[in-house]
């Protein structure tokens, strides 16, 4: 069953489209990341998803129905962001158990002990906690609601590099112990890449990408060497990526579905050929310019 | 993991039990305006006096009007601020859509009013000791009312009061939709009332607080509150769904 289904989703603010027909489906029980640069619209369209925003045209399911401020939507499905506001008038730990009423399926033994390790004082007020704090405190909630659709979107920004690995870790075990369909928004795919399963890459309001991680991977290759010998071997290739490292050296990404020839003729040129990270697939991927931010320096 | 089925009344009593908790605020400031409406009101709320040859005398009244028109400004005060943004997205962080969200508003103001209206009774006798005690009075006059009497007016009381929070909270979603109308609300209600003025005879303010007040059967008094109070919800419930739940 798919949880998430897109059609030609678009969203626009006044003329400028944010969300640009994208179509997708995310299946039940799954992690996927939603990757993109920052101003790409990640944001725009989870907040879609959770129904908070009205998509423009192009339609929308979540569990088979329409998410805008509907109810069964709401109730299965939690949304966190470090915009989450909570009542000032309450308590961390008094949250904790307004949650446990809301959500059917919450874990308050789980909120506890996760509340308790992170240290988090229950007599302090959201206001008052840190950005990391905050962040911490509103990804416990996200975890021990245990929503069948459970997005997150950003949910470490501000977190110490200590706390980031442990949320992932039991995020990964909430997971396991009790499958759900997550989605995951983040700019930085190295943190994140050993969790998700699949990946939605996408490119100013546009699906640049959506295939599993695995696929990802083995979805390019690097090939380094002189820069005319580059040249020469990209000649007739679309390259994703094309970079001078200096001392007349170039280094270039392409799609790796060359033929064995074209590899072989590579080695035949001196050309080094390496795997490319997904993280830096990803970055490439986005990039607006094929050159990089070196091209912004390069005048001549 | 499987869909979880919730019923919307059920979730708009739990809306509302989370309200009555985090608004807690609400009823401090509540308690702090009517000390200040009790202070305000120790120099009577009329006088009349007379002289002749001989004796002269003052009379002097002391009711609990001045506790509940602040009150009323309460109610609408406080209607307008559970109306922005902090409060709103408060809401929308666990289960609600946009019409629980209003009916658990709603049951909020409701509860609120009726909790001033009774204690607007209260307090009016705290301060009718207070006056016995600090005042050097000769002589003393009470009203003593019957138990019908003191029921119609605490329900009166309440019923004021949640027109003034109905208005404020139509007043708020108004100005949630576009920032604009906290100008032109207040440009057009104050200059309404300027421009009415200006002929010598004003009749606006007079015509509204006649249609209310001047009504002397309670059961329609109740009626007329209730409409317009109604009229004002159901038309913030319906401006809002022109808006994004959350931004």
């Amino acid at each position: 069953m798919n949880v998430v289904v897109c059609n030609n989703l678009t969203k626009q603010y006044g003329r400028s489209k944010v969300i640009h027909s994208m179509s997708f489906q995310l299946a039940e029980n799954k992690i996927t990341g939603l990757i993109g640069r920052n101003g790409a619209g990640k944001t725009t369209l989870l907040k879609i998803i959770a129904g908070y925003l009205h998509h423009s045209s192009g339609d929308v399911q979540v569990f088979s129905e329409n998410p805008f401020n509907n109810l069964k939507v709401s109730a299965n499905t939690i949304f966190i962001d470090n915009e989450m506001s909570f009542s000032q008038g309450l308590t961390l730990k008094e949250l904790l158990e307004t949650a446990g009423s809301f959500y059917q399926n919450w874990d308050h033994d789980l909120a506890l002990r996760l509340f308790d390790y992170f240290s988090l004082d229950p007599k302090q007020f959201h206001g008052n906690l840190s950005k990391g704090m905050q962040s911490t405190f509103n990804s416990i909630i996200g975890l021990a609601a245990r929503c069948p659709l459970t997005i997150m979107d950003e949910p470490t920004s501000g977190m110490d590099s200590g706390t980031r690995k442990d949320f992932y870790r039991a995020l990964l075990k909430e997971y396991i112990a009790h499958p759900r369909t997550i989605i995951l928004s983040s700019h930085l795919l190295d943190e994140v890449e050993d969790l998700l399963e699949d990946v939605l890459l996408i490119k100013s309001g546009e699906k640049c990408l959506h295939l599993s991680i695995d696929s990802l991977r083995d979805y390019a290759i690097g090939v380094r060497g002189k820069t005319e010998k580059v040249q020469e071997w990209i000649d007739r290739i679309e390259t994703i990526h094309l970079q001078d490292i200096g001392a007349n050296l170039s280094y270039a990404v392409v799609k790796n579905d060359r033929s064995i020839k074209e590899l072989e003729d590579a080695r035949q040129l001196g050309l080094e050929i390496t795997s490319v990270s997904a993280e830096d697939i990803c970055s490439y991927l986005t990039s607006k310019t094929k050159g990089g931010i070196d091209h912004v320096f390069n005048r001549g | 993991m499987y869909l979880t089925e919730v019923k919307s009344w059920d979730i708009v009593k739990k809306q509302y039990r989370y309200k009555l908790k985090s608004y807690f605020g609400v009823f401090t400031s509540l308690v702090f305006i009517q000390l200040l409406a009790i202070f305000f009101s120790f120099n009577g709320t009329g006088m009349s006096g007379g002289a002749s040859n001989s004796i002269s005398y003052e009379v002097n009244y002391y009711s609990g009007d001045i506790i509940l028109v602040f009150m009323m400004i309460w109610a609408f005060i406080t209607a307008i601020i559970i109306t922005t943004k902090a409060y709103r997205y408060d809401d929308f962080s666990f289960i609600t859509n946009r019409s629980i969200s209003h009916f658990s508003n709603i049951l909020f103001l409701l509860s609120v009013s009726i909790f001033a209206g009774i204690s607007v009774y209260l307090s009016t006798h705290l301060f009718q000791v207070l006056v016995f005690y600090l005042k050097d009075n000769f002589s003393i006059i009470k009203d003593t009312l019957s138990v019908t009497t003191w029921l119609t007016g605490i329900s009166a009381s309440t019923l004021y009061i949640f027109l003034f929070a109905s208005a404020g909270y139509f007043i708020g979603v108004l100005i949630q939709l576009h920032r604009g109308f906290a100008f032109i609300i207040p440009t057009f209600l104050f200059g309404g009332l300027i421009m009415d003025g200006l002929g010598g005879n004003p009749t606006l303010f007079m015509n509204v607080s006649k249609f209310f007040g001047a009504e002397t059967s309670f059961f329609l008094f109740a009626v007329k509150v209730l409409v317009v109070s109604i009229v004002l919800l159901l038309s913030s419930i319906g401006i809002s769904n022109r808006m994004e739940v959350r931004k």
